[in-house]
């Protein structure tokens, strides 16, 4: 009995927590929080994930990239815009979408490996990708002139619905060699 | 989209394709072929009429095109000669056509997937995020703990630093307002192993911050740390924030020896 208290309690300072935050929360933060080890802590959210999504609320909880966050249902979101009319994003083009899907799977991956796999200049949709939050710069290589990498952010895996690298659909490309 | 060109019975749209390899990832499904059983010839020809037509509406060929061209050409010219020459192909020797296949094969997965991004954005760019709350958390007041004496001090320091950046002679010593400096990061970086040479560690201010450095000086000691750091020679501590900052000797600091860091290659 004693231990489903303890997960009812331990639910309650998660769904607390993640309200208040108003924006990811790494797992680390949680089990810091709770004073309980990783992998506890992923168990119980992996639970409650589940139960947000079998008990028809307008609320989930999403994993994004190591970390957790409060979102509405996508369901839902006719319903909402009656209320509020959100902003329209602009969409962004074919070939920042391509540019995007290589930056996803070989991030941090660099301007002049992107071109190669695409076989084009992709300068203008690196900087719309840029734009929009969906990619940064991460680091530098210790290679001559030091090129600058990307890698996808958070708000990529908020946009597409990932929870995190893995969560990839694989591309089956096993026995593709990459570029350089 | 819009330029539509009617060329041998071939409807084609123009500035339709984001790359070479988009093309010819087009002009291998059009023709109905495995990606595996390509006839390069017949997509080579295509190809070409492809960038005549564009060139025919007066359209810009990005080079990118062009380098493709020039890759088909040469394969097909390959193709067009005896076969024996095949069989004396070094085993070693990636075959250009293999290569570029295998650069439109990989092209193609990539396209592939932005297509399933798109239909992932539709459904989950439907999602809300709250704001955080402006939660303020009480930092803790830090306390200053000064002694009268210590303002004091500070303040004279103060004074005696800003008397000393003023030019009193500027009349006379004209020539010394724009006297160029030259504060070179080597040399800098040279004062920081200098003074850690005896001293397990050292404060910023000591070697950086006296009267007769300037604030270029200053700043240039600075980077001079930041690089050090970098190089994981020293290693950096600041209690607060604006307090000073503590250069401390690393252990690779006397192994990897010091002259090498002296060497100006090292430094990026």
């Amino acid at each position: 009995m004693d231990k489903i208290v303890d997960i009812k309690n331990i639910e309650r300072i998660i769904e607390g927590l993640l309200f208040a935050a108003g924006e990811k929360v790494s797992l680390n933060k949680i089990s810091e929080v709770l004073q309980k080890e990783k992998s506890v802590t992923k168990t119980i959210l992996g639970n409650m994930m589940f139960h947000y999504n079998n008990s028809s609320r307008g609320i989930m909880i999403r994993e994004i990239n190591g970390g957790y966050q409060m979102c509405t249902r996508p369901e839902v979101y006719e319903d909402i815009k009656v209320a509020f009319s959100p902003k329209q994003k602009g969409g962004i083009s074919q070939a920042a979408f391509e540019t995007l899907s290589i930056i996803a799977y070989n991030g941090p991956v660099t301007k002049p490996k992107i071109e190669y796999i695409r076989g084009v200049n992709s300068d203008s949709a690196l900087t719309k990708l840029q734009e929009r939050g969906l990619v940064d710069e991460v680091g530098r290589l210790d290679t001559p002139g030091r090129p600058t990498t990307y890698d996808v952010t958070d708000e990529f895996f908020r946009q597409f619905g990932f929870a995190s690298k893995k969560d990839l659909p694989v591309l089956e490309m096993e026995d593709i060699i990459g570029g350089d | 989209m819009e330029n539509k060109g009617n060329f041998n019975g071939v409807l084609i749209k123009i500035e339709n394709f984001e790359g070479p390899l988009d093309l010819l990832y087009h002009l291998i499904g059009k023709n109905k072929m495995s990606i595996y059983d390509v006839k390069i010839d017949e997509v080579a020809d295509q190809y070409m009429e492809y960038l005549s037509q564009m060139e025919a509406l007066d359209l810009e060929i990005a080079s990118e095109f062009l380098v493709i061209a020039a890759t088909l050409l040469s394969i097909k010219s390959r193709l067009l000669l005896p076969s024996k020459k095949d069989k004396e192909l070094n085993e070693e020797e990636i075959d250009p056509k293999e290569e570029l296949l295998l650069k439109v094969l990989q092209y193609k997965k990539y396209k592939e997937f932005s297509q399933i991004l798109r239909e992932r954005e539709d459904y989950w760019s439907a999602s809300y995020y709250k704001e955080p709350e402006g939660l303020e958390f009480d930092f803790g007041q830090e306390d200053l703990n000064i002694k009268p004496q210590e303002l004091k001090e500070v303040y004279v320091g103060m004074l005696k630093r800003n008397s000393l950046k003023r030019n009193n002679k500027a009349e006379v010593d004209m020539v010394k307002i724009i006297q160029y400096e030259k504060v070179s990061l080597q040399s800098k970086i040279r004062e920081v192993l200098r003074s850690l040479l005896h001293k397990p560690w050292v404060k910023f201010t000591e070697i950086f911050v006296g009267k007769e450095k300037t604030r270029l000086e200053i700043i240039t000691g600075f980077l001079a740390i930041l690089e050090l750091s970098k190089l994981k020679k020293v290693e950096l501590f600041q209690e607060v924030n604006f307090s000073d900052i503590e250069i401390h000797r690393l252990d690779a600091f006397n192994e990897a020896g010091s002259d090498a860091i002296y060497d100006e290659k090292n430094i990026g």
